[in-house]
């Protein structure tokens, strides 16, 4: 388990290279100047010159590049050009809004999705089977944006049971969470509907069985262990995902996380804070797939030995 | 699940006296020496003072400064209050009024306020009520720069930000991207305000702003609705519209680059073949004037001009005489591309315009860009035509920076590349006029010669719309959209 772990740390340094490498790039290549919208349209020419020099802009791209890097290594992400601070600074501020808002989703798309994917495959074509299929197709379908203030509509305005956008208390973040859940769930209800599935038609399932194994275990023992590496694996990818700011969700809540945050640096044009948010969504990502691994290994030792 | 989840956690209101307004956007600065966008300068004028500040007709009115005269064509004399404090209590002085603007006119602060402040040679303080500034030449428009938030002295070169200054409310907490809290300065003179505290909440989605006006979780929103949510608004009895006349001006950016633009007939038969009261009509909901030009009716250098009016049968002729025929009947004379930002009222308009052209047979192209990449085209002169608008007008002077031929970016505002030489004389000589009246004269000569030249297509004036609960009592909106009134508001 050990050298998998180190193996996808060992990979996580060319990814970041990549990915840092990739949105340098093309953040580079988009029209607009960060120091133009800085300083206003009729700045004086010695100005911007003189900003684009104290910002380092004035200096071949390779050269921004390397010393972007440089500085990243040594944990200095530099300045936020549109909040004049420190980008680690402006980032972690943001940070736990996000972290708060994937974990309640993750929390609520697995308390739902793996009883509701368990009850669906061990009662398949039931009443149960099919409502289960009917709403997690919803739930992938319906698009946050929509979701979002259809449940505004309802749980706040009409019923006045919960806020209707903002961070504050664990009310704030129902609606969010339940959004975002919805799809999240939606996926996982039929990924552990289909393996279970999948699972139960294995020969050591009915081993157990023929042995005496009461249904139960034999389900939620033996075959539950199994079909529930791909549901992990997907899992991490959604966290990841979540990690990486639900941006919309966050737009439609009035929720001050991390997508957000990249969208209002990507219009400012803001190079150094854009940057420093896809590292740090980044490392999450790699991060989450790495304990996703982990935890998979966990459940099925094999997927470990094979690591090896 | 929402129910169990809902039963546990019940809302907690903000506190009693508490005014929450939303903004659509973060500011990028609460700092007056770095505050560039419209959120920013609502705030500033909720946290600072500064010498003067706009009045509602965009002449400058005392501030701190009681009084100031001009001993000759490049000195300015302010006399201070000396009532104004900051939130410890210290008298804010002529040294604070000379470190701010040192600070800002310092090229290593690299403030976006320093070109406004470029012909400022000196900064004196010789006592604690006067200051003197002296400029590198005379310079009508410099009041305007008067209006920056003055900071402590000893924290105006700060290079980090600072949000010290003597308005009537101080900035107690910042949760960026999320609110901002804001108590009264107790020692604010001219009385202090009632409201508090002032949350400031960050609420970027509209429909999700009018829902939070509907529950009651925002009680002021300043940013225009759409029209019809605006009369949906109107109908809550909790709810007041307030609809006024504002200051910011829409219109159509032409690009005179393009030989068919630079032709005066075409830009004419553009403008013909708009219906201005039609689209003010269907695209607005009636929440804008139609316009003739950059300054609204009641800036002080307004002048009364006839509104260009809809005949696209002129507009035919017009575009026939020039030489644009169409190649076959029912094919277009010729093609534009219009730039317009993703806002769904400026995508309504750029609907409207291209059936419009096209009723004349002008076929419209329209693209829609993120505000990044429109700004950036539109500067770098890639575009040909573009809807825009100038928020915040009040100095005359931006006629100088919009349409003198020297001020094509990067140098200005010229974005269309209009060259005259009357409105090159005309408006150099407004900068260096001071009394009022033969000012104003100059300015009425520049907005008839913009009224003929036609360098942009003038559409209208959006009005201000402000709801807020009628729990709100004393707050008289303004039509620049500045908050300031709120520091006289109470609820009850």
């Amino acid at each position: 388990m050990r050298a998998l772990a180190v193996r996808r740390l060992v990979l996580l340094l060319p990814t970041m290279l990549g990915v840092v490498t990739l949105v340098f790039a093309f953040l580079h290549l988009l029209p607009g100047d960060p120091v133009e919208i800085m300083l206003g349209e009729w700045a004086a020419p010695a100005d911007v010159a003189g900003l684009r020099r104290e910002l380092g802009l004035d200096r071949p791209l390779a050269v921004q590049y390397v010393r972007f890097l440089a500085h990243a290594i040594r944990g200095d992400l530099g300045h936020s050009i549109a909040f004049r601070a420190p980008v680690g600074r402006v980032i972690a501020a943001r940070y736990p809004a996000t972290l708060e808002l994937a974990a309640a989703s993750l929390v609520l798309a697995l308390i739902f999705a793996v009883p509701l994917g368990v009850l669906a495959a061990v009662r398949r074509g039931s009443a149960v089977d099919r409502a289960a299929r009917v709403a997690s197709l919803a739930g992938v379908c319906l698009p946050s944006f929509w979701l979002g203030p259809l449940l505004m509509l309802g749980f706040s305005i009409r019923l006045g049971w919960l806020p209707v956008s903002g961070r504050g208390g664990v009310a704030h973040l129902v609606l969010p969470a339940v959004t975002l859940a919805l799809g999240m769930a939606g996926i996982l209800v039929r990924l552990t509907r289909a393996s279970l599935l999948a699972a139960l038609g294995e020969d050591y399932v009915r081993t157990a069985r023929a042995k005496g194994a009461p249904r139960w275990r034999a389900v939620g023992i033996h075959a539950l262990r199994n079909a529930l590496v791909p549901v992990v694996a997907v899992l991490g990818l959604q966290a990841g995902a979540l990690l990486a700011g639900a941006v919309i969700t966050e737009t439609v809540f009035a929720w001050p996380g991390l997508g957000r945050l990249l969208v209002q640096a990507i219009q400012a044009r803001d190079y150094p804070l854009v940057q420093g948010c896809v590292l740090a969504i980044g490392l999450s990502y790699v991060a989450v797939n790495t304990a996703a691994d982990v935890l998979a290994g966990v459940i099925d030792p094999r997927l470990t030995e094979d690591a090896r | 699940m929402l129910v169990g989840l809902a039963g546990g956690c019940a809302e907690a209101p903000p506190p009693a006296g508490a005014l929450v307004v939303a903004f659509d956007s973060d500011p990028q600065s609460l700092d007056p020496r770095f505050q560039t966008d419209a959120n920013g300068a609502r705030l500033a004028d909720l946290l600072y003072v500064g010498l003067t500040r706009a009045g509602a007709d965009g002449q400058r009115a005392p501030e701190l400064a009681r009084t100031w005269e001009m001993p000759d064509r490049r000195t300015f004399v302010f006399h201070l209050r000396s009532d104004f404090r900051f939130p410890d209590g210290t008298a804010v002085t002529a040294t604070d009024v000379r470190a701010t603007y040192e600070a800002v006119r310092d090229p290593a602060l690299a403030s976006p306020k320093r070109t406004a402040l470029a012909v400022l040679s000196a900064v004196e303080a010789p006592d604690p009520t006067t200051v003197v500034m002296h400029l590198t030449e005379p310079f009508a428009p410099f009041l305007d720069a008067t209006g920056l938030g003055i900071l402590p002295a000893d924290r105006a070169r700060e290079r980090g930000e600072v949000t010290t200054g003597a308005g009537p409310f101080q900035l107690i907490a910042a949760e960026r991207g999320e609110r901002l809290v804001l108590a009264p300065n107790p020692r604010y003179p001219d009385g202090v305000p009632k409201l508090h505290p002032l949350i400031v909440r960050i609420v970027p989605d509209e429909m999700v702003r009018v829902l939070e006006l509907r529950r009651g979780g925002v009680h002021l929103v300043e940013d225009a609705p759409e029209p019809e949510i605006g009369t949906w608004l109107g109908t809550i009895p909790t709810l007041l519209v307030r609809r006024s006349p504002g200051t910011s001006f829409v219109y159509l950016a032409l690009n005179l680059r393009d030989p068919r633009l630079a032709d005066r007939r075409v830009r004419e038969a553009i403008t013909l073949a708009l219906d201005r009261e039609g689209l003010v009509r269907f695209v607005l909901g009636e929440t804008a004037r139609p316009a003739t030009g950059l300054l609204a009716p009641e800036h002080w250098a307004y002048a009364r001009l006839r509104s260009p009016r809809h005949d696209p049968g002129r507009a035919r002729r017009l575009l026939d005489r020039a030489g644009y025929r169409a190649p076959r009947p029912g094919a277009p004379r010729f093609r534009l591309v219009y730039k317009t930002s993703s806002q769904p009222v400026r995508r309504r308009l750029a609907e409207a315009v291209q059936t419009e052209l096209g009723a004349v047979g002008i076929a419209v192209d329209v693209r829609v860009y993120e505000w990044g990449t429109l700004y950036a085209d539109v500067r770098s002169g890639n575009f040909e035509l573009a809807s825009l608008a100038w928020v915040g007008i009040t100095d005359p002077d931006l006629y100088y920076l919009a349409f003198h031929s020297t001020m094509m970016p990067p140098a200005g505002y010229n974005r269309g590349a209009y060259v005259s030489r009357v409105t090159d004389r005309l408006t150099t000589a407004g900068r260096q006029t001071f009394a009022p009246a033969r000012r104003r004269a100059i300015y009425a000569r520049v907005q008839r010669r913009l009224a003929h030249d036609l360098p942009v297509v003038p559409l209208w004036w959006e009005d201000r719309v402000v709801v807020h609960t009628r729990r709100l009592h004393g707050f008289e909106p303004s039509p620049s959209g500045d908050l300031r009134g709120l520091a006289a508001a109470w609820l009850d």
